[in-house]
């Protein structure tokens, strides 16, 4: 009777190594509470406010809907902050990065409109993860090879892709026969080949892209030909076909939810992980260890941008399906905080980007109902960041503190045995 | 296209807009200086920034009084650094990601304290209030010279507060003990402890100090260059005021002229998309960030920060 103990035991490993629950949830309830009081001063009342707030969640399929598209960039920002934080590389060059994603996922989609979708959609979803890599180039060199800190230059890189981006979403985008808004004769250059605007019109947006790069919906699932043919008959087939929202729900958040299992695999189950968390725990150990620490940190960085890059490609192939300017604000730098409430854990980061996400998504209906403003999201949201953080500063702190209590205390022993020693003999 | 760029420069306008739109950055990060120097990173002034703007238009509107709105910017702003001081200084906490929460709190928080002071019963007053705005002080015989004159002698107070940072910051951080302290403590915070200075102590005043100046700058964006106020007014500036600190290697004179850069790009960047639209002037928001990436890389800029940037310090308990 092997397996039960060996059950037993990978269990207790995951334990180990998983996150604790404890203080972001005590965090996000101190911070419900304290919202709760300004809405009081306000003039509301906060559990009304709270119920709007979840009832625009995830009160209906449109709800749940939206709450997942406000989830699925924070979560891949999420993981890309984890898993460079946790290797020590602390990306905040993750908007940046989701930039250069969202860019390259929609050049991909509007250059080979005609190839089919089983091509195309990973092709583009190849094109962000790979634009995001690039964009952390020079930071993940700099800081393995000749280290400079790398929050400084992911910072300064995210106002130069930002900017980029700006550029290029009003150049038109090359196209053969298309009519210049204005009409004026078309006259390409090379930027034109880069530029992501739509010639025809005049306000600066990429052209919609085409079908071929939509992330499959759940619609696509229930009309499929053998999913008709399985469940065509039972009566709950036809309730679902008259949900609304099936199409906006789509393979983006399952493929955020399984990145972030394979995360958690890569980060405690393989030496790859292993090693960066050694190297991000302490570098010094890990050179005596013999780790290579330039390539794991260059690795890790690596790892971290692809993921950044992967955030704007959801949102454009799953939610937006074009670029505006402005198109997703801040999800890069909400990253940190859906990492750091999320325990530095890819399966935190899993639950603290629906909690960001949901928070996001219900905001409106409160405002609409209750009249609470919009704005009592942000405070809930920096004040469960704060009070995480300093929960989880001081939980360290005890623990540091305890652990060198029963060591000193061992050695205390130890003296006390070696005295009894000395003294026997 | 050349003749236009250059007219451009020959434009006193452009000068008196460079200043203008220098000063908050110069506000902001030559408060920040002493915070920075002392071991804790600043990412938290744009929510300092926030506070102020939204203070500086309670203070004014409710009192009637601009200076007195100046003064409610400035503890707005201070507010903000004593939470700030309070989790990062004394809990210890990760600072970067606490300035992003406060960031974030900052943001809800004005909006929330805009609509509690101007509300009239249950109505949300859409419309855009004025309040009683800065107005500029022309300083008699250097502001009648030409060019120099409207360039710098013919604004509103805080941008004389401006100039005067670059001496003072200067002056209290390298000659003066309570400067000394402040290096001592971001470079070698042990080392500073056991000649008995209070890393904390030093460590909050410098953060509040920086609450006060940030509060400053985002009253002037509020109560002086646009006189009301809309959500996310700063837009961005308290991370513009980050990267000058950076650019100037955390030294009161480099601080100094990266914002004037900062400034310049933006000015130039106005007038550039207004008379030639040819040029992007994307890429004239860019060249700062560009100009303190490669300051950074390049071996002779090496940036020598303080030590202990970043880094809580907790006392040995024995």
């Amino acid at each position: 009777m092997k397996t039960p103990s060996k059950l037993g035991s990978v269990w207790r490993d995951y334990l180990e190594r998983s996150f604790s629950l404890t203080v972001p949830a005590a965090a996000i309830l101190a911070a419900f509470a304290v919202s709760g009081l300004i809405i009081l001063a306000w003039g509301s009342d906060p559990i009304a406010a709270f119920g709007a707030l979840s009832s625009g969640a995830f009160g209906s399929p449109n709800a749940i809907a939206t709450t997942l598209q406000r989830m699925t960039p924070l979560l891949f920002t999420g993981l890309a902050v984890a898993y460079g934080y946790r290797g020590g590389f602390f990306n905040i060059g993750a908007e940046g990065q989701l930039y250069m994603g969202a860019m390259a996922a929609v050049w991909v989609g509007i250059n080979l409109p005609d190839l089919p979708q089983a091509i195309l959609l990973p092709l583009c979803i190849l094109a962000s993860a790979l634009a995001g890599m690039l964009w952390v180039l020079l930071p993940a060199y700099l800081k393995s090879r000749r280290g400079i800190n790398e929050v400084l230059t992911t910072l300064l890189l995210n106002y130069i892709a930002i900017q980029w981006f700006e550029y290029i979403i009003r150049v038109d985008h090359f196209q053969k026969d298309v009519v210049i808004y204005g009409g004026a004769e078309a006259n390409w250059k090379f930027i034109n080949f880069l530029g992501l605007k739509d010639a025809a019109q005049p306000h600066p947006k990429s052209p919609m892209l085409v079908d071929a790069t939509f992330m499959p919906s759940l619609q696509t699932l229930v009309e499929s030909k053998w999913f008709t043919a399985l469940f065509g008959n039972a009566a709950w087939y036809h309730d679902l076909l008259q949900v609304n929202a099936l199409d906006r729900i789509t393979l983006a958040p399952l493929l955020g939810w399984l990145m972030a299992l394979f995360m958690f695999f890569l980060m405690f189950k393989t030496v790859t992980g292993y090693r960066s968390r050694a190297v991000g725990a302490n570098p010094e150990a890990a050179r005596f260890m013999g780790i290579n620490i330039k390539q794991t940190l260059f690795k890790t960085a690596l790892i971290s941008g692809m993921l950044g890059g992967l955030a704007g490609g959801m949102e454009v192939l799953g939610t937006q399906h074009r670029v505006i300017p402005n198109f997703l604000i801040n999800a890069g730098f909400d990253g940190i905080p859906v990492a750091l409430i999320g325990q530095l854990h890819p399966l935190g980061a899993v639950l603290s980007s629906l909690f960001f996400g949901a928070l996001r998504a219900g905001a409106n209906k409160m405002q609409v109902i209750t009249s609470v403003p919009v704005a009592v999201v942000y405070v809930i949201q920096s004040l469960a960041i704060i009070f995480a953080i300093a929960g989880t500063t001081f939980d360290i702190g005890n623990k540091l503190k305890k652990r060198r209590i029963s060591r000193e205390s061992d050695e205390k022993k130890k003296i006390a045995a070696a005295d009894g020693e000395v003294s026997n003999a | 296209m050349l003749e236009q760029f250059g007219s451009i420069f020959l434009d006193v306008n452009f000068y008196t807009a460079v200043v203008r739109m220098a000063t908050p950055i110069i506000l902001a990060a030559m408060g920040s200086i002493f915070a920075e120097r002392s071991g804790v990173v600043m990412f938290s002034m744009e929510g300092m920034m926030l506070m102020g703007t939204v203070g500086g238009i309670i203070g004014s509107g409710v009192t009637g009084n601009v200076y007195l709105g100046l003064l409610t910017a400035m503890l707005f702003g201070m507010a903000i650094g004593l939470v700030y001081a309070i989790v990062a200084v004394s809990v210890g906490a990760h600072q970067i990601v606490t300035s992003v929460g406060l960031n974030l709190g900052a943001l809800g928080l004005t909006a929330i304290l805009y609509a509690l002071t101007f509300t009239r019963g249950d109505e949300i007053i859409q419309t855009v209030i004025q309040v009683p705005g800065l107005s500029a002080w022309k300083i008699p015989l250097l502001g009648d010279i030409p060019f120099i004159g409207p360039v710098f002698f013919d604004h509103l107070p805080l941008v004389y507060l401006g100039y005067l940072t670059l001496p003072l910051v200067w002056f209290v951080l390298y000659r003066t003990t309570w400067g000394l302290k402040v290096r001592a403590v971001g470079d070698h915070p042990h080392a500073a402890d056991t000649v008995g200075i209070s890393v904390q102590k030093v460590r909050y005043a410098a953060i509040l100090i920086a609450g006060a100046f940030s509060g400053l700058s985002g009253a002037y964006i509020s109560i002086g260059l646009l006189n009301s106020y809309m959500e996310n007014m700063t837009a961005g500036r308290g991370f513009i005021a980050y990267t000058a600190i950076v650019f100037g290697k955390w030294e009161p004179v480099g601080v100094f002229l990266g914002s004037v850069l900062f400034g310049a790009a933006d000015a130039l960047q106005l007038r550039v998309k207004a008379a030639i639209p040819v040029i992007p002037y994307q890429f004239l928001v860019m060249v700062p960030y560009v100009v303190t990436l490669i300051a950074l890389i390049s071996v002779v800029g090496r940036a020598n920060w303080p030590a202990a940037s970043g880094l809580p310090y907790k006392r040995e308990e024995s």
